[in-house]
């Protein structure tokens, strides 16, 4: 059903229902003028509506078709870039190794300043660092110093001491 | 004219398939032109209608003829035409006055002084219309945005219900009601208002 509103609504619309402004503002006429700046915007708009557009010589040839259809070229290219792309990210993923565990190196400590005094950038040594030393068994059970001989010098085991002659003055 | 055939400008060897194009990008050119003469001047009024200044409606008829400039290759897969322009630039001048809320409600008022007709009125009868359409326009902004979008179209007298419907993309029956509803809370808030006058 086709109708004009226009006449439905006039028949039994007072102008306090405020349509009659509305109709006038819908009929008031166009600026003068205005068909030819929509014409001048229209010539100095960029004539290609895409971001990537084929090159002129192959745009016509593809539209003529003499060479591929341009869904077809369309087609191939987004297959192609997708391949490209997968196919380095898979060369990537296959060469990377796991990652190891790491090998951390034991950063020396700063001596704690006391005192308020810096430490001037001493770092403290471990005493680990020159290593206990380990001898052969032999060298050290032969430098036990000797014990002396007990009857050599004659003199009672219980440490009394021997009778000195008397002089005679 | 084969597609393996040439056209032979002196020396030069000219594709006939780039002549083909050169003549489907004219051929394009004088339909949007064609467009542009027939359906300005309407376009400019339905923008007009929702955006109320000059420069604004000017420019959402320009923004819609672009658009249809950059979607040019399914010009012909459009049915009507008309009904396509007018929802093209409706929807863009409903786009713009979202954005351009904060334009206050004096503009309104000195555009409409400004631009209706004047003869036979003096300028203070003019004045004083000008005042009572901003007032009518302001009980319109005060409408649901349904009732209200039928209204605005419905003052149109070249659109049809069903161009109404096909514009906003609702049946002819929702045309109908919301119409009806429209006009009920228009005469409800000029009541309101006139009452506490």
């Amino acid at each position: 059903m086709s109708s004009n509103l226009h006449n439905a609504m006039s028949s039994d619309s007072g102008p306090s229902s405020g349509e009659d402004t509305l109709r006038l503002i819908a009929s008031l006429p166009a600026p003068a003028g205005l068909e030819e700046r929509v014409h001048k915007a229209l010539r100095a708009a960029p004539r290609s509506g895409r971001v990537l557009a084929w090159p002129q010589r192959f745009r016509a040839r593809i539209a003529s078709g003499t060479v591929m259809e341009s869904n077809w070229m369309r087609a191939a290219a987004a297959a192609a870039i997708v391949f490209v792309v997968v196919g380095g990210g898979w060369g990537v993923y296959s060469r990377v190794q796991p990652g190891q565990a790491g090998k951390g190196l034991v950063m020396p400590q700063l001596m704690p300043s006391s005192g308020g005094l810096s430490g001037s950038g001493a770092i403290r040594t471990p005493v680990t660092i020159p290593g206990p030393k380990v001898g052969e068994q032999g060298t050290q059970t032969a430098k036990k110093p000797a014990v002396p001989k007990k009857a050599a010098s004659g003199q009672h085991p219980e440490g009394e001491a021997t009778p000195q002659p008397a002089v005679s003055q | 004219m084969g597609t393996g055939q040439a056209i032979y400008a002196g020396w030069m060897e000219i594709p006939t398939s780039a002549v083909n194009e050169e003549a489907r990008r004219r051929a394009e050119d004088a339909a949007i032109a064609a467009l542009v003469d027939q359906y300005a001047g309407a376009l400019y009024r339905v923008a007009y209608s929702v955006l109320r200044n000059a420069t604004d409606a000017e420019d959402a008829v320009q923004e819609a003829f672009l658009r249809v400039l950059r979607h040019r290759d399914t010009l012909d897969e459009v049915r009507d035409q008309r009904v396509w322009l007018i929802r093209i630039v409706w929807n863009i001048a409903l786009d713009r006055k979202r954005r351009a809320k904060t334009r206050p409600e004096t503009d309104d008022v000195s555009e409409l002084a400004r631009v209706l007709p004047a003869t036979g009125l003096s300028a203070e009868e003019l004045a004083a219309a000008a005042e009572h359409h901003a007032h009518v326009l302001t009980c319109v902004e005060r409408l649901p945005a349904k009732e209200r979008e039928v209204l605005l179209l419905s003052a149109f007298e070249e659109l049809t219900s069903v161009e109404i419907a096909a514009v906003l993309e609702i049946t002819e029956s929702s045309v109908r009601s919301r119409l009806f509803r429209a006009r009920n809370l228009m005469a409800e808030l000029l009541d309101h208002d006139s009452s506490l006058r």
